[in-house]
């Protein structure tokens, strides 16, 4: 019987070792853990090149591998040569080697197997270094390759769009100062140059694309005037920016490729802002000054018009009247005429005592004999012209004069050009 | 027997392992490597791949082959006309020679890179020195930073490192000098829209007065037109009366006489003082109706 059977394996087996070359510290990879073995190398402390230490801890890994080396004994005795049979003195390595040595093999098959299989994704590129060489460029799919410290593949997503925006105040050719808003895509699209020519800070090149971006984005508007960049020359300095910053890509050799450059927004800086926005307002207060007056023009014409047509119109409406009222009264005079001069003195007379006993009639009166009576006499004009005002007004109520007013409209009457009342 | 040997496969492997990095090393297509034996360079200018050297004695250096970027700090630099810029550059360069480089830097590349920002920084302070600000900031831009490159790259060639390229990215001005460019872009924004004000003005005044113009002239010709009418109303009307009242002039004024006499005397409020003398009274005290004239 081989006693190595009954007794744990010490921390120099195949399995502590295996684990020790792994660079694993497994909690048995220590002798002497209590259990009396008689064994001198399984007795003895031993430090190994890796670890170097000596740790307490179950050998519960030995135990496992024990048991199924019972059960597969008879597979591998032959292979482990003397191994559960019990040669006898033999080494208690001896048994289980063969079946270590398998182990290994598998799992150093298994982690081949992973190691060496790759995919690419479909947006990828596959860039492969053979001892540092670069010997292929992979296109998308299932690939080998030899094992790692032989080939490494760098996989490079070439369809992933990366950007930026950045905002800068610069010098116009005019020495006027603008803020732009810029945003830039990119993508790599040479993922050989990408790799080897460029070395990236923090792997990234979003840095240095930006500073290409400021050098290029300030030789462009630097040549350009204030007023073209903030109004009709967006799209041109994007493009002439773009322009510039490719070539510059390509003169570094950097296998990066933009995808879109756009002038998001150009404006003057901050400080003149107000000043800006007035004289945009001034622009508009011309035209509303223009506007105003058009509306006045528009409004006062035709109103002259219009009373330039009224008063022809009254004009005219004038002329008819007069026209007409002359008719009328000319041909009332004509029509009494001819009965006048068929019969003159008759006539004659008869209208004029018409008209005086009208007059007459209805005014007030004051008849004086000034050949019979004496010269002197007393005229109370005031409260005669007074009863008269009463009378005038007593017959027309409408008139609202006072009796001073209708005291200017009479006057003192005396027929023709003879002596006054009292003189 | 089967245990010795697999302890002396295991110890085999094992030396395998710790010696091999030793012995054999990659250099790839990023690097740049120099070979040394105590601290003496054997061997440079390497193409990537795999090669073998002795342990020990011989020790590889290995640079970085990529361009690189040296992003300096922001300098100021006075102009011809003795003002300052704040001057925001970055330069792009690569170890050209491996064993120069490794002679005057020892690999470091930390002090490869101050060496290389005092040349340019030098290379600058010349260039701008001679320049004005328009000219640094426009015209000869490109210029300038073509110059830097060259200067800078007779420099850089004595630590074996080539210049790929210098750029200005961006040139910043001192307050002063942006607070005058500010002003001046105010005071000639404020000129501008003094200018449109009074233009609009100038406009707005010329239509109203032109507009004040038309009715003027409008309502003269009207009122000219109208009394042009009105009077050929008085003429025709005057011609009337005329033709009428010319048969007979005395009866005319007989009868006119009367109407004015009838109309003056219309309203009630009148006294009348009369003499009993006269034609109308005729026959008021003589029924013969003498007068007594």
């Amino acid at each position: 019987m081989d006693s190595s059977l009954d007794v744990p394996q010490p921390s120099n087996g195949l399995a502590a070792r295996f684990t020790r070359r792994l660079g694993l510290k497994m909690a048995w990879n220590e002798p002497g853990n209590g259990k009396d073995n008689g064994k001198d190398d399984g007795g003895k402390d031993k430090k190994d090149p890796w670890s170097g230490q000596n740790q307490d801890g179950p050998p519960d890994l030995d135990e496992v591998v024990k048991k199924m080396q019972e059960k597969f004994g008879g597979l591998f005795g032959k292979k482990g040569g003397s191994g559960s049979n019990g040669s006898g003195g033999g080494s208690s390595e001896s048994s289980p080697t063969g079946f270590y040595v398998l182990v290994f093999g598998v799992l150093a098959v298994f982690w081949l197997a992973y190691d060496v299989t790759y995919t690419i994704e479909q947006a990828e590129r596959g860039v492969v270094l053979r001892f540092g060489q670069h010997v292929d460029t992979i296109q998308p799919g299932l690939n080998f390759r030899l094992p790692r410290p032989i080939e490494k593949v760098y996989k490079i997503d070439v369809k992933k769009i990366f950007n930026f925006s950045d905002t800068a105040s610069m010098l116009t050719a005019d020495e006027n100062l603008v803020t732009v808003k810029l945003f830039v895509q990119y993508q790599i699209e040479k993922p050989e140059k990408f790799l080897f020519d460029v070395r990236w800070p923090n792997r990234n090149p979003d840095s240095v694309l930006r500073s290409i971006m400021e050098s290029a984005v300030r030789d462009v508007i630097g040549k350009s005037s204030m007023d073209h960049v903030l109004t009709e020359g967006r799209i041109e300095i994007a493009s002439q920016t773009r322009a510039l910053m490719q070539g510059i890509l390509n003169d570094y050799d950097t296998g990066l490729l933009i995808s879109e450059l756009k002038l998001q927004d150009a404006r003057p800086p901050e400080a003149v802002k107000a000043a800006f926005d007035d004289a945009i307002k001034a622009r508009e207060d011309e035209e509303r000054a223009k506007n105003e007056a058009e509306a006045y023009s528009n409004d006062i014409i035709p109103r002259a018009r219009g009373k330039s047509e009224r008063a022809l119109a009254d004009a005219i409406a004038y002329k008819a009247q007069v026209i007409d009222e002359a008719k009328g009264n000319a041909s009332r005079f004509t029509q009494l005429l001819t009965e006048y001069e068929k019969a003159p003195k008759v006539t004659r007379e008869r209208l004029y005592l018409e008209t005086i006993e009208g007059v007459l009639a209805n005014n007030q009166k004051v008849l004086i004999d000034v050949n019979k009576g004496n010269n002197l006499m007393y005229l109370p004009l005031d409260r005669l012209m007074q009863s008269a005002a009463g009378a005038a007004a007593a017959q027309s109520p409408s008139r609202v004069e006072t009796p001073a007013g209708n005291r200017r409209d009479s006057i003192p009457f005396s027929s023709g050009s003879r002596r006054g009342a009292s003189r | 027997m089967n245990s010795i040997k697999a302890q002396l496969f295991i110890a085999l492997l094992v030396l395998l392992a710790v010696i091999s990095p030793q012995v054999f090393y990659t250099v790839n297509m990023m690097e740049k490597a120099v070979l040394l034996q105590f601290k003496k360079i054997q061997k440079s200018d390497y193409e990537p791949g795999l090669y073998m050297k002795w342990p020990f004695i011989e020790t590889v250096e290995k640079f970085d082959k990529r361009t690189l970027t040296l992003d300096a700090e922001p300098e100021r630099f006075l102009t011809k006309e003795k003002k300052f810029l704040i001057v925001d550059s970055f330069i792009m360069w690569r170890i050209e020679d491996e064993r120069k480089y490794f002679t005057t830097t020892g690999g470091d590349e930390l002090s490869a890179q101050r060496l290389l920002a005092q040349k340019v920084n030098a290379g600058l302070r010349d260039e701008f020195g001679l320049r004005t600000i328009k000219e640094v900031v426009s015209g000869e831009r490109q210029e300038v930073m073509d110059i830097l490159k060259k200067q800078a790259n007779i420099a850089a060639g004595e630590l074996g490192v080539h210049i790929v390229d210098v750029r200005i990215k961006k040139v910043d001005l001192p307050g002063e000098v942006s607070e005058a460019v500010y002003s001046r872009m105010i005071s000639e924004r404020t000129r501008v829209a003094k200018e449109l004000r009074s233009q609009g003005a100038e406009a707005a005044e010329k239509i109203r007065a032109d507009a004040d113009r038309q009715r003027t002239e409008i309502l003269a010709a009207a009122y000219r037109e109208a009394q042009v009418t009105r009077g050929k109303g008085d003429a025709i009307s005057a011609k009337t009366y005329a033709d009428a009242y010319g048969k007979n002039e005395e009866f005319f004024s007989f009868y006119r006489s009367l109407e004015a006499y009838r109309k003056t005397f219309q309203g009630r409020g009148n006294i009348m003082v009369l003499e009993p003398d006269s034609e109308f009274f005729r026959y008021f005290n003589d029924p013969l109706g003498k007068s007594k004239k």
